[in-house]
């Protein structure tokens, strides 16, 4: 089926989205920490670990939550006490559940109508067929498996062709067609001049769908920006690797000498290296090891994982 | 009001167990009356409209029903997190309140109106000026549900224990307190529908003798009412999803 | 995997190890399922909004004792006002209430959350876990039932005019009293648990349980009045109050006599626990 909805690229005005200084906390537990972004038209990724706040923020950007401290526009408009806002925004919540006993067409028919739209019911066949959910519509959702599930809700949200897109985790219990489907579809919204923001806590998803990024760890905006500048500022970070060798003691006095480390810490059997210039490392490594005719046993990233590259952005 | 959230609402209620379970509790004033008439008692205008409609219609029935239906409109909604679709919609909140309220206010006096009404009328038979007494009750009933299904459903958006914190203000408060205190009736829904119903009825003192008098009764109605609703669409228009994640 | 790249596979030890250490047994699995749920029987290890409604029924059920004992140092001379017999009809509808609310606390939560398969795949089988739940609602309703007892014959003992005296004429209603309130407990833990325990939903059950009660116990009273003095035998709470009479051989305005209500305690008790039983033997997990 190839049904879409009509692209038309001279639809209304882009809208942004403004997070001003936005903080959110519960009781002692700060979740959202002074964060301040703007997102306008195109695919933005909040990528983050579980539990970081990712939720958080998108509830209080999609009116679910009062800010703490700080606001939320949409716009023109604030999101908190303004559920009039959705008229332009659609919005795929994270929670699996739908109202069990109405089918699919039922369900995003409620959508278009509670929308006020002129033609609820050729809306919701627009949607639908744009989810690639026509065989199930007339199906209760409460049969659904989690990833039509998943797309029925993309269909009610998208159902009044929203200029702002907001979704959460959207991609979780999708296979692999129906995520690159519904990837091929928010690409097409964008490429309309639509905003769209999806979290997730995938690194994978967001490298290959989003044109921006916002890193949130621990409450706070770690990073933002271009992805492959975001990419490129996390491998030019310092490095560190634990390397064994035949001869510590001498490889790490030559190593110490060279520009790209900048720091070694020798304990038995094996010592830390500081490096401040990857690539210069990587290419000092072999030569000075040869040179002095020490055998590398080992050579290891001692900070590879996502977490840490995430914590080095928050220490920075 | 919202015709479809009505409709969706009405569909949300249709549980099959519940209602079969709900009906059979229904029928229990008109067994009652029948066997009441079986045993051949005196004085069926006192039994029925203190014991009968009073005792056990205004005093249980009522607001069980209110219960069930006032919690249950937006309850179990925000508990599976269901309402997000209802909310993150441009119609505007208070419109989404009454219109679920409305439907707990229809069902609930559709469910007990018919009871205490086939009930009251078998067991007034032979009683003096029994079409006004039962007037009195039905009136009372509708009043009286509008106010348990407010404010119950406001208690439903405070916290998610509200099935039983109904229980609460309606057998410790209502059934204790209020026996003990005199002064309680005042914030009683319970007291005010019997005094309604006894205004209303112009049920004479000796039949049936609620506590509180007339205007009274309709003044801590239209209250609860307006103090509950009032505060139910303003935590709707503040309503908060979830603090995990 | 793309074509062409080659990877042989390889499983990493990452120091994973099977336990084999002792292990504590079904019976130890049964007593700590009978140990949580009674502490969350009273909000015990949950947050505070969990404890609200248990702590407060637990303290209006110890209101008639307060009152009593405090007429009682007011009025500097004995007083008779809350006997022990009478207890639990004082209560009656604390009582009710509290199993109203906390049995579907019990028996729900591991419905709602999908844990059962959890428990019977451990050690502990199905009758255990029923047992073990059952246990700690009837002792949950012990605490409820005991306590103010206990405040009362303590207090009494204090404020009477001479304590050694009062022990020696009360000191045989110390077995009827544990004996009614364990009766009182295991009729209410059992029927409770027969509902709560067939939905998870805790809404219906809470409905359903108390809706049994006062419905019972309004039936009762108006079928008392009009067809027959048998028509109470219909109303839980009316049989409690009975059953306990017969307990303490006290006097009574009940037209039937107590000792059958006391069998039809003792019988509806053994139906519900039955009916427990088969609902976990058949549960779905």
């Amino acid at each position: 089926m190839s049904a879409r909805p009509p692209v038309t690229p001279a639809g209304p005005a882009p809208v942004r989205i403004d997070v001003d200084h936005v903080s959110r906390w519960f009781g002692n537990v700060v979740a959202v920490n002074d964060v301040s972004f703007t997102v306008g038209p195109g695919i933005t990724g909040l990528l983050g670990p579980n539990g970081a706040g990712k939720s958080t923020l998108l509830h209080v950007m999609s009116g679910f939550l009062k800010p703490s401290a700080g606001a939320v526009r949409i716009g023109d408009e604030p999101a908190w006490l303004n559920p009039g806002m959705f008229r332009r925004v659609g919005l795929v919540p994270e929670r699996e559940a739908t109202y069990g006993f109405l089918t699919g067409r039922e369900f995003v028919r409620l959508a278009a109508k509670l929308q006020q739209l002129p033609d609820p019911e050729a809306a919701a066949a627009r949607a639908i067929a744009t989810v690639e959910m026509g065989e199930a519509q007339d199906r209760a959702t409460g049969g659904y498996s989690k990833g039509m599930k998943q797309r029925i809700k993309v269909a009610a949200a998208i159902v009044h062709d929203p200029q702002v897109l907001v979704l959460d985790e959207p991609f979780n219990g999708m296979d692999p067609r129906q995520r690159l489907h519904l990837m091929d579809l928010l690409r097409e919204m964008a490429a309309a001049g639509r905003t769209i923001l999806f979290s997730s806590h995938i690194l994978e998803e967001v490298e290959r769908l989003a044109d921006s990024v916002l890193v949130i760890v621990a409450g706070r905006l770690a990073a933002s920006g271009n992805f492959r500048e975001i990419r490129r500022l996390m491998t030019d970070r310092p490095h560190t690797f634990r390397i064994r060798s035949s001869n510590n003691r001498e490889l790490g006095a030559a190593m110490l000498a060279q520009p790209s480390v900048s720091g070694i810490e020798l304990d038995d059997g094996a010592m830390s290296v500081r490096v401040a210039d990857f690539r210069g490392f990587t290419r000092a490594l072999p030569k000075v090891a040869r040179d002095r005719q020490v055998t590398l046993l080992e050579v290891a990233p001692s900070d590879e994982s996502l977490e840490s590259v995430f914590s080095y952005l928050v220490r920075r | 009001m919202n015709a479809d959230i009505v409709k969706l609402t009405l569909r949300q209620l249709a549980g099959r167990r519940r209602t079969a379970f709900m009906v059979l509790v229904a029928l229990l004033p008109a067994a009652l009356a029948v066997a009441f008439r079986a045993g051949g008692e005196a004085g069926p205008a006192e039994w029925t409209s203190t014991r009968l409609l009073g005792g056990m219609v205004v005093t249980m029935l009522l607001p069980l029903a209110s219960l069930v239906f006032g919690t249950a409109i937006l309850g179990s909604e925000v508990e599976d997190g269901t309402a997000v679709y209802l909310l993150a919609r441009p119609i505007p909140r208070r419109e989404i309140l009454l219109s679920k309220l409305g439907v707990a206010w229809l069902l609930t006096a559709a469910y007990v109106v018919p009871s205490a009404a086939i009930g009251g009328a078998i067991a007034f038979q032979g009683a003096e000026g029994w079409g006004p007494m039962l007037a009195g009750f039905v009136v009372a009933i509708l009043a009286g549900s509008l106010a348990y299904c407010t404010v119950f459903a406001f208690l439903s958006l405070l916290t998610g224990r509200a099935f039983i914190a109904g229980l609460l203000y309606v057998f410790i408060w209502e059934g204790l307190v209020t026996g003990l205190f005199a002064g309680t009736r005042l914030l009683s829904i319970r007291h005010a529908a019997l005094g309604l119903a006894g205004f209303v009825g112009d049920a004479s003192p000796d039949v049936f003798d609620p506590d509180l008098g007339g205007p009274t009764a309709v003044f801590i109605l239209a209250l609860a009412t307006a103090v509950a609703g009032w505060l139910a669409v303003r935590k709707l228009q503040r309503f908060e999803i979830g603090e995990s994640g | 995997m793309p074509p062409g790249t080659e990877h042989a596979g390889s499983i990493y030890d990452l120091g994973y190890r099977p336990y084999d250490g002792p292990r504590l047994g079904r019976r130890h699995a049964v007593r700590t399922v009978y140990v949580e749920s009674l502490r969350a029987a009273y909000g015990l290890g949950r947050r505070g909004a969990s404890k609200v409604i248990p702590i407060t029924l637990l303290v209006i059920g110890l209101l008639p004792a307060a009152v009593h004992l405090g007429i009682a140092a007011a009025s500097r001379q004995d007083v008779d006002i809350v006997k022990p017999e009478d207890y639990s009809s004082f209560i009656e509808m604390i009582i009710a209430l509290f199993v109203a609310a906390q049995a579907p606390e019990l028996a729900g939560r591991d419905q709602r959350n999908r844990t059962l398969s959890l428990y019977f795949s451990r050690a502990i089988e199905r009758r255990d876990y029923a047992l073990a739940k059952l246990g700690a609602l009837v002792s949950a309703m012990l605490v409820l039932t005991l306590v103010p007892q206990t405040v009362l014959f303590v207090g009494n003992a204090f404020t009477t005019t001479s304590a050694l005296d009062y022990l020696r004429d009360e000191a045989p209603d110390i077995p009827r009293v544990l004996a009614s309130s364990l009766l009182i407990s295991g009729f209410c833990a059992s029927v409770a648990l027969a509902i709560a325990s067939r939905t998870s939903r805790r809404a219906y059950a809470t409905g359903g349980i108390i809706a049994l009660f006062v419905m019972s116990a309004a039936i009762g009273g108006i079928l008392d009045a009009t067809v027959g003095r048998y028509g109470i035998m219909l109303s839980l709470f009316d049989l409690m109050t009975g059953a306990t009479y017969w307990i303490f051989s006290a006097g009574h305005e009940y037209e039937v006599p107590t000792g059958l209500m006391f069998a039809a305690v003792v019988a509806i008790t053994a139906v519900s626990v039955a009916l427990v039983l088969r609902r976990y033997e058949r549960i779905p997990a």
